[in-house]
């Protein structure tokens, strides 16, 4: 991948354009172009959900949902607001917050987050060294320590900020402006218009 | 309305990360979005940016989901486009879906608070200058007016028990309900009341979001995608809301 194509990365041969007019048909009710959405998607949107929820039943279940709400709402994705992947993306991450903030899950996330993983592995762990994921982790090392810590742990945790901030021991008005500072930073390397 | 705090401001980070801590925070800076240019094109480029952040994590996915899934597609009804422009509505108006209630759009009015718990709506004049003041889209208070104006319109209003009454309209060539409520008790801290669609053989259950009360009133609130036999229910649950209800609903209307 070349450090100056535009915003997504891509499974294996699509594209944003091509999961967008996917999408186009999707929301026509074309099942075959549902059935390469899947394809194209399952893979990121399980891996990210697996990665906040980390149990693997669940996160299959909060996937399963994930993916049949991308079929249900197709109609109402609109690309003038962005890609297909990211719009996709953000339902994945969304679900998989409310499953871990959710009453059901506080006591069993009492648990683990003891066993949070030292933030830099969310991505060094990952079992797939594609290039996309060598090019995260390079961004993410240019950030400094608690930039990124704080970006890892809101997302790739699924905590909130005022979380981030405790476990941190940071006082939350500069939480914001680390995760965004932090952002701002990623989004320049990764070559994000 | 509110004036541009700063801290609203370096709050696009955090918000596109979903890292907010409740939904009043989301809805605070979601209105605080709706103004700030400048921040809607920083929330847009952190979400583009955070899913790069979710791709370099994807994982081959258990080879039953894909069965799971497409199993699941024939028997899920999309939702229709918000555009729905007259030829691309999706679905004849189903005859049996609920009886017919006469004058039913009249009856709920336009006393109803109109959302998000900051409003109160009581005229349509005010109505439209909710329009700017509130993160509803404009398409939103078109889709409730509507449902309560739409000619299979049939509203159902029912006591609690727990108190007050909560007043569902639907509309079924629509696939569309509105929801509104009267007289909840007020919510203890640490407790929301979720809204739920339960399908009629009951395995499946969605939730609809949390309501807001303000001065002992909710709504309106409009739910999408309803299918025949669904039921609309409310439950007690803790603060944030659950995937799946923990207790019975304390009221159950078809939809």
């Amino acid at each position: 991948m070349r450090a100056s194509e535009p915003e997504m990365p891509r499974p294996e041969g699509g594209g944003d354009r091509y999961l967008d007019g996917l999408l186009a048909r999707v929301a026509r009710g074309d099942q075959a172009a549902f059935e390469a959405v899947y394809d194209g998607l399952a893979g990121p949107v399980y891996g990210l959900i697996l990665r906040v929820v980390r149990d693997p039943a669940q996160s299959e279940e909060v996937s399963q949902e994930v993916l049949l709400e991308i079929w249900r709402t197709a109609p109402r994705f609109d690309p003038a607001k962005g890609s297909a992947a990211t719009w996709a993306m953000t339902i994945a991450h969304r679900r998989a917050v409310d499953r871990v903030r959710s009453a059901a899950a506080a006591a069993a996330r009492e648990q683990r987050t003891a066993e949070v993983p030292v933030p830099h592995d969310a991505v060094a762990d990952v079992v797939e060294a594609s290039l996309e994921a060598e090019r995260v982790r390079r961004c993410l090392d240019g950030l400094t320590e608690s930039q990124r810590e704080s970006i890892t742990l809101a997302y790739y945790g699924g905590f909130s900020y005022r979380q981030v901030g405790e476990r941190l021991g940071i006082a939350l008005s500069t939480i914001k402006t680390r995760i965004r500072d932090g952002l701002i930073r990623m989004r320049d390397c990764l070559g994000v218009s | 309305m509110a004036p541009l705090r700063s801290s609203q401001h370096t709050l696009t980070g955090v918000y596109a990360l979903d890292a907010l801590d409740t939904d009043a925070e989301v809805a605070r800076f979601e209105r605080h979005l709706a103004r700030c240019q400048g921040c809607t094109g920083q929330v847009r480029g952190f979400r583009v940016t955070a899913t790069r952040l979710g791709m370099a994590v994807s994982r081959p996915p258990p080879p039953a989901l894909r069965a799971a899934v497409m199993d699941e597609v024939p028997r899920t009804r999309q939702l229709p486009a918000l555009d729905d422009r007259p030829g691309h509505r999706r679905a004849a108006p189903r005859p049996t879906w609920l009886p017919r209630l006469a004058a039913a759009g009249a009856a709920i009015g336009l006393a109803a608070a109109i959302t998000l718990g900051v409003v109160l709506v009581n005229t349509q004049n005010q109505l439209s200058q909710a329009r700017h003041q509130l993160s509803v889209t404009k398409t939103e208070l078109a889709a409730i007016n509507a449902v309560r104006t739409a000619s299979d319109a049939t509203l159902v209003t029912k006591a609690t028990s727990i108190g007050g009454t909560v007043t569902v309209v639907s509309s079924a060539s629509r696939d569309q309900i509105v929801v509104t409520t009267r007289g909840l008790p007020a919510l203890r801290a640490g407790k929301v009341y979720q809204l739920w669609l339960i399908g009629s053989n009951g395995n499946r259950i969605r939730s609809e979001g949390l309501l807001v009360l303000h001065n002992g009133r909710t709504g309106p609130v409009l739910i999408s995608g309803v299918l025949s036999g669904d039921i609309f229910g409310v439950t007690l649950e803790p603060a944030g809301g659950t995937v799946q209800p923990t207790v019975k609903p304390f009221v159950a209307i078809p939809a």
